[in-house]
């Protein structure tokens, strides 16, 4: 492969990027992302213009535009299929999750921070000790027996309060981000008279605002997606299902062949929220992940 | 007195954590813990057993087959998105016109509930009106349906789709990695008249490393513990052949609408099962980790 050292001879320009590669290599590189690209998207695009489709158009196929744009599905999913309660269901699941996971995790970061006491180490430990065990299913009926006998089984509080419990991400996150602010703040108010819980509210909270910000995108989007914690929940109780399990019940019903179209639409309404908030704020969105690698 | 006080407010304000970690975290496995060396079917009494549920994990063929099954799905899934994902982080680690657009479209799976995507890939996959098929009729591709999720392919399948919702995690992850590696290497080494090649085996390699080793570490993991979307494409179907140990775990707690092919719910044994696998995606991450250990020290 020696006779190939040609491409050595390029030179670079003035701006500092890389100089170009020789046209039939970018070419092949741009067609390469490309076609990733169109592989990636074609299952969305696909999803969402088949959601504006008559179930036969959808049944012959071939078809990428829908010839006739059925609104009414979704005014069909959303009224007969359920699908307004599985979406009040949803965001219902995913604020509250959201609101006491940060206020959860908060607390315990700006207590392990800022204050000296007994058994900090063996908490911290705790906490990290939960990120790594994988039993995978087996912790579910546990955690479904115990709000049984809680009695909070017939609604969605059971749901919410075991997400909640696995905050030891959020948890991490928001300690290091607080590692980061001077304690010049808490000091000056606690001069003027602050109590730690007044410093907590008054000071830390404002301060960690970024990291609560993150924090808040990657519960919520977790929460809302999430999918084994509301199906064990709700086996006996479809008012209680979220768009997730409401959607795969629809996927197994027999009538599953013939709703291909409510399917569909029922995706959509589950994808497009969190896509139109993506499509804003991107940057955002990958901050979660980048950030776990960092953190 | 003060120093009292302040302990009280730190536990005050720490109970929350400490009660929901203690309860729903830690308490559900000290149960399984427990009630693996019960026979307990969830109803009536659990009796102790001992030893027996290991004896009959070991001769269980379902569940070896399901390990199996997950190593082959594991295996595929890392091979296609680990090389494609890092590809892709290089390629979008330079600068050019569209690059955020492109990084943008990557990671979108990222965000999309895997449930509710496996209920589009089923519609889309499904052999006898399934949208691809459709596609591929219409252009002259084949001439007879695939049967995508049928007994021969249905692995294949799953594999593919658990890259599509993979490949632009690692990528930011790696991109991440990528942005720590200082500019002026590649300048002065593209002076000493290195290629693109060479430039990415004998500097972006090398320099990634220890973050590749990270990520392919998340990976393994993740890919041994994903069964989400199995669940709801495929149920482990069809005839078992894409039942992976994860999802054999949760039928025996809670019985699918297709789990004919796994027995009733069995807790004790559930939960021996779930020890099992977690011991097995322990002995697999500790392995890489000696593995990777190695190979740095021959560098």
């Amino acid at each position: 492969m020696k006779s190939e050292a040609w491409p050595s001879m390029r030179t670079r320009n003035s701006s500092g990027r890389p100089a170009a590669g020789p046209w039939p290599g970018r070419l092949l590189l741009g067609l390469f992302l490309l076609v990733t690209a169109v592989l990636i998207l074609f299952p969305l695009v696909a999803a969402f213009l088949g959601s504006f489709m008559t179930n036969a158009e959808i049944a012959a196929g071939g078809k990428l535009v829908p010839s006739v744009w059925q609104f009414a599905n979704y005014k069909e999913a959303w009224v007969q299929a359920n699908f307004s309660r599985f979406a009040w269901n949803s965001l219902f699941v995913s604020a509250a999750t959201t609101v006491g996971t940060l206020i959860v995790a908060s607390m315990a970061a700006y207590v392990v921070e800022r204050m000296k006491f007994p058994g900090k180490a063996l908490f911290v430990g705790l906490q990290a000790s939960t990120m790594f065990v994988a039993i995978g299913a087996v912790v579910l009926r546990p955690q479904f027996q115990l709000m049984v006998d809680l009695n909070l089984n017939t609604s969605l509080w059971g749901v919410i309060l075991i997400l909640i419990s696995s905050h030891a991400y959020i948890f991490f996150i928001l300690l290091s981000f607080l590692q980061g602010i001077s304690r010049e703040l808490d000091e000056a108010a606690r001069i003027d008279g602050c109590s730690s819980a007044g410093i907590y509210w008054r000071i830390v909270l404002p301060l960690l605002r970024p990291a609560l910000g993150v924090g808040a995108l990657f519960t919520f989007c977790g929460a809302w997606n999430e999918y084994l914690r509301p199906l064990v929940f709700t086996l006996n109780n479809p008012n209680l299902q979220t768009l997730t399990v409401g959607l795969s019940y629809l996927r197994y019903g027999s009538s599953a062949a013939v709703q291909t179209h409510y399917l569909l639409a029922g995706a959509c309404l589950s994808i497009l929220p969190l896509l139109a908030a993506y499509l804003v704020a991107n940057k955002s969105f990958m901050q979660m992940t980048a950030g776990s690698l960092k953190g | 007195m003060i120093k009292l006080r302040r302990i009280g407010f730190s536990y005050a304000f720490l109970a929350p954590s400490l009660l929901l970690t203690v309860v729903l975290g830690i308490y559900p496995i000290g149960w399984a813990i427990r009630y693996m060396f019960f026979d307990y079917k969830g109803y009536g009494e659990a009796k102790f057993v001992g030893l027996d549920n290991f004896e009959r994990l070991y001769r269980d063929g379902p569940f070896w087959h399901s390990v199996a099954n997950t190593f082959v799905y594991a295996g595929g899934k890392l091979i296609l998105t680990i090389p494609l994902s890092l590809v892709l982080a290089v390629v979008l680690n330079r600068a050019f016109r569209g690059r955020s657009a492109l990084r943008a479209i990557y990671f979108m799976p990222t965000i999309i509930s895997s449930s509710v995507m496996a209920v589009v890939f089923y519609i889309l996959f499904n052999s006898y009106n399934g949208i691809l098929n459709q596609y591929l009729l219409k252009l002259g591709l084949i001439s007879v349906p695939i049967p995508w999720l049928g007994p021969k392919h249905a692995m294949l399948t799953t594999i593919l789709i658990a890259a599509w919702g993979a490949v632009g995690n690692y990528m930011l992850l790696f991109l991440a990695g990528l942005q720590n590696i200082p500019r002026d290497v590649y300048e002065s080494s593209s002076l000493d008249g290195a290629n693109r090649w060479q430039q990415f085996r004998y500097l972006t390699l090398p320099m990634l490393g220890p973050v590749l080793q990270i990520v392919v570490m998340l990976a393994i993991i993740n890919a041994l513990k994903g069964y989400e979307s199995i669940m709801v494409l495929t149920d482990g179907g069809p005839i078992g052949k894409t039942e992976v140990m994860y999802l054999y775990v949760y039928k025996l707690f809670f019985p699918t609408p297709s789990a004919s092919y796994v027995p009733d719910q069995q807790f004790g044994y559930g939960s021996a099962v779930g020890f099992a696998t977690a011991v097995i995606v322990g002995v697999v991450t500790l392995g890489y980790h000696l593995l990777s250990r190695r190979l740095n020290r021959l560098q």
